[in-house]
């Protein structure tokens, strides 16, 4: 075998028979090349439609290793509640699988889930930072974006202080979300593996009142992530009557065991979550429960599960109707008048813009009303230290405020959105400050390219079926106030496991290196390597790579 | 999937002449990984004589035989018995042919070997026609399908021959199809044909990018699909047994046929009637594997 071309100067050279002498590697094919492959290994979709960036793909084949401590701290690098998110995020991961019209996404939040309940059964804790600075840090607020951004700084080893108006931590995961979607034993847990990390937490000081931000002047920075506290009025006559309750309200009362009487018949107004979260409440306490939403299913801001076990435990919805009137009788709630809607042109938000049907009118009886359509802002009392715009902080992805030493994010700066979004801007504002104070120059990640449909080959996907969540029995038995979806076995979530194809990441799967017509892929240890001296540019390897982890360029480049 | 259970051997170098994205380059190297290092391979004119590369080189690193187009079948048992003769018959004597050396000249030379029932086996790579001396309709040529020969206006109309009923008639032990776009499959059958006595017929589906007018990326693609849609269903017929290959879900023919410009003339009836041949075949060998084989099996 030999790179040199063999070549007889006269026949003597020559055998006596037509016997080859050598092999053909001295014929470098590379050369016929117009198109060239190489490796160029993606960001999986899951990953890129995740706000907080959590790295799916990597956690996933961890797990399907059984490696779930590494998984879950793997997760833990973005986002300290895998618990938490695992039961409450919208998951737009699984928007972006690439197994979503194939035969369903993975269940990507019911993974997470497991890993966040492994990391609490196993009682792991988090690795203290290496380094420790003086800076002191403020954080204005103990939602998730104040206790995420309290994280990473604790992590960095900064000394972090967390404000929180409220007796306990958690926001709206606490106050907010019930019991029989988010277990308090859970966010509790999640809640201390983070404040174990050194946190300094004062409860029951609301910054503005108890408080000012001119007596936190000691702090080199501050974080202000202090959400959306007050409820929407309808603004109608009779709203202060018996029986007339915002939803938040009520939800923090079921939440902090206080008690409340709704009777027996509940209207509820509102399409989000807090609507349907106020909603699946008042079933559980027995009432018939009517919610009266102005659009139609398809623009309900709650997320679409929620819509889904809301309709199935028995919440009626009224599509198209709205409240105009509150009746009362000696200062009690009697019954609601209401509206029929339908829908016009399109707003701003693009959702087509509910206007009266003229006459159209219809009567509730009702014990309650609970008005749930929509949280607003109540940070007048940051407006001497940084910028708002109706009534939210004006910052940018990163938190950076008008103020050079004030950051803020979650809610209060993107308005009523999702605790992931609330996680990822803690995240990010807490690199930014670590940035800063070391006087740094500030630059994100740039994202690597993200696999498109077009570069996966669904040929080896193997159709298998997404796991079912088993549900716990109802809304009316003594645990009706238990949580509603019980989580998948260790058994369930390895099967689930395996639908992941790790989309843009290769996995050794051996497909470029069999298929090569020109032997001019090597494998080496589970790692390929092109030899472009013999690769002709034929892309097969492209083509047959399930995950999409090559890319194409044109040759001469 | 898992990793591919395939030798690590490589039998076929780098270097050589095979166009972009060449099937019947991709079913050589399966087979040497699926037979070893103890084979010799007769080889009768067609692309893989020239694949191989010019005297003095060759690509392979097993000994092969070039011989005439018409004669591997006669040249294989000339080999095998002259192997034998020295005392050796641990090696793998492997034609290696094209369609137009299988189908159509090269027959009667099989026929003979096969009705000897020759301690060979005989695979036939099928790119669908004559591609080495410039893309002419073979025997193996599908309807409708464009070549040199068959220019456009006057494509071919008729059918593929049925090879594999024609092996089937001899009464050999081993007939298999196989695909590169299932390299463990065809991998799996070549291991099995060397165990067993006798003839063995490997008929191996082979796409050609330059005669089919394809990209070179698709040719694992369009293998692929050829047997999705069942136009090359993937069978074994053992000792007059046949076993038909029932677990790959069914696909419609069409993106087959459109990702090829030698279909490209196809009329909208052509394809019905395609369809419809297809589903005829596919019933012939439902038929066929269950009545338990229509011809009586040999074992020798
Ligand atoms: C009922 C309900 C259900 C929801 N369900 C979901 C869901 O299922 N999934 C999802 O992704 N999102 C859901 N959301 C949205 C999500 O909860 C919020 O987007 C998220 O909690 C915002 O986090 P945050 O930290 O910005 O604010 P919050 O969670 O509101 O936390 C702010 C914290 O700051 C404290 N605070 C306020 N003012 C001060 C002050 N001046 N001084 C000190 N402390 C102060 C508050 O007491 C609170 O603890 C829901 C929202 C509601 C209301
Ligand atoms: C008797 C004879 N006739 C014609 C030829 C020219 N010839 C060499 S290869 C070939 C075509 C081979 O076609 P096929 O067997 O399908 O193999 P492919 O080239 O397609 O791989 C022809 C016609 C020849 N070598 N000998
Ligand atoms: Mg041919």
């Amino acid at each position: 075998m030999s790179d040199q071309k063999k070549t007889f100067r006269d026949e003597k050279e020559m055998p006596l028979s037509a016997v080859s002498a050598t092999d053909m590697r001295w014929n470098k094919t590379g050369s016929w090349r117009n198109v060239k492959p190489y490796y160029d290994p993606k960001t999986s979709p899951c990953i890129a439609g995740c706000p907080a960036g959590e790295n799916i793909q990597g956690y996933i084949e961890l797990a399907k290793g059984e490696r779930y401590e590494e998984a879950v701290r793997l997760i833990w690098q973005n986002n300290p509640f895998p618990a938490v998110c695992g039961r409450v995020c919208y998951h737009p991961c699984m928007d972006n699988c690439m197994r979503k019209e194939f035969d369903g996404s993975v269940f990507i939040p019911a993974i997470e889930r497991f890993l966040g309940d492994y990391a609490i059964e196993q009682k792991l804790k988090e690795e203290l930072p290496k380094e420790r600075f003086d800076d002191k840090i403020a954080i204005v607020g103990g939602g998730p974006a104040g206790l995420s951004c309290a994280y990473f700084l604790a992590k960095r080893g900064y000394p972090v202080t967390i404000f929180e108006a409220k007796g306990n931590l958690g926001g709206v995961l606490r106050y907010g979300i019930p019991e029989y979607r988010l277990p308090k034993d859970v966010l509790d847990a999640e809640i201390e593996r983070i404040v174990d990390l050194g946190i300094d937490v004062k409860t029951n000081t609301f910054v503005g009142k108890d408080i000012t931000m001119e007596d936190l002047a000691e702090y080199s920075a501050y974080f202000i992530g202090v959400g959306l506290q007050r409820s929407r009025r309808l603004g109608l006559e009779n709203e202060e009557a018996n029986g007339v309750m915002a939803g938040l309200e009520f939800l923090e009362a079921m939440n902090s065991g206080k008690p409340v009487e709704i009777g027996k018949r509940v209207v509820v107004v509102g399409g989000g979550n807090t609507a349907m979260d106020v909603a699946r409440s008042a079933l559980r306490m027995g009432a018939e429960v009517t919610v009266l939403y102005r659009r139609t299913r398809a623009e309900m801001p709650a997320i679409e599960d929620e819509v889904e076990e809301a309709i199935e435990e028995g919440v009626t919805i009224r599509f198209l109707a709205t409240p105009v009137g509150i009746i009362t009788s000696n200062g009690n709630l009697k019954e609601i008048k209401c509206q029929e809607m339908q829908l016009g042109e399109p707003d701003e938000s693009g959702r087509r813009r509910p206007i009266p049907k003229e006459g159209a009118y219809f009567a509730l009886k009702t014990d309650s009303l609970l008005v749930a359509a929509g949280e607003m802002p109540d940070a007048e009392c940051f407006q001497s230290v940084v910028s708002l715009n109706y009534g939210l902080i004006v910052a940018d992805e990163y938190g950076r405020t008008s103020h050079e030493k004030v950051f803020a994010g979650g809610d209060i700066v993107s308005g009523a959105a999702t605790v992931v979004n609330a996680v990822a801007r803690g995240r990010g504002a807490a690199e930014l400050i670590a940035t800063e104070i070391q006087g740094g120059i500030f630059n994100p990640k740039t994202e690597k390219k993200v696999v498109a449909i077009a570069d996966v080959n669904t040929a080896y996907f193997l159709h298998k079926r997404r796991a079912t969540m088993p549900r716990s029995e109802g809304t009316h038995g003594n645990n009706r106030f238990a949580e509603v979806n019980l989580g998948l076995t260790c058994e369930e979530v390895q099967e689930e496991l395996k639908r992941c194809y790790s989309c843009g990441v290769c996995d050794g799967c051996d497909n470029c290196w069999v298929f090569c017509p020109d032997v001019a892929i090597q494998r080496e240890e589970g790692v390929y390597t092109i030899d472009y001296d013999f690769c002709k540019g034929c892309l097969i390897c492209v083509q047959e790579c399930p995950r999409g982890c090559l890319s194409v360029e044109s040759e001469g480049k | 999937m898992g990793k591919y259970p395939i030798a690590e051997d490589e039998l076929m170098t780098p270097g050589h002449l095979a166009c972009q994205g060449c099937g019947a380059t991709q079913a050589m190297r399966y087979a040497l990984k699926a037979l070893g290092q103890k084979t010799i391979v007769v080889m009768p004119a067609c692309c893989w004589s020239v694949i191989d590369g010019p005297f003095p080189h060759t690509s392979l690193k097993v000994p092969i035989f070039h011989t005439a187009f018409e004669t591997a079948g006669s040249v294989a048992s000339g080999v095998k018995a002259g192997l034998e003769m020295r005392g050796d018959s641990e090696t793998t004597v492997l034609a290696w042919a094209g369609d137009g050396g299988t189908f159509d000249i090269g027959l009667q030379a099989l026929s003979g070997a096969a009705e000897r029932n020759e301690d060979i086996v005989y695979c036939c790579y099928d790119n669908e026609a004559y591609m080495n001396t410039g893309i002419q309709r073979s025997s193996a040529t599908p309807p409708g399908a464009w070549t040199t020969t068959t220019p456009r206006g006057d494509r071919k109309r008729r059918p593929k021959k049925k090879i594999i009923e024609i092996l089937a008639a001899h009464g050999i032990p081993y007939i298999a199809t196989a695909s590169v776009a299932y390299p463990n499959d065809l991998i799996a059958k070549f291991q099995k044909a060397k165990g067993i006595r006798g003839t063995k017929f490997i008929h191996v589906f082979a796409p050609c990018p330059t005669g089919w007018k394809s990209a070179p990326e698709l040719t694992v693609k369009l293998a692929r699909l050829a047997v999705e849609s069942r136009l090359f269903p993937l069978l074994e017929v053992e000792n007059g047994h046949y076993k038909l290959n029932k677990d790959i879900p069914q696909k419609p023919v069409r993106e087959y046929l459109s990702l090829q410009g030698r279909f490209s003339d196809m009329t909208e009836e052509e394809i019905q009637r395609l369809e419809r041949d297809i589903d005829e075949f596919w019933q012939s060998l439902l038929i066929k594997e269950n009545s338990g084989g229509l011809l009586p099996g040999i074992t020798s």
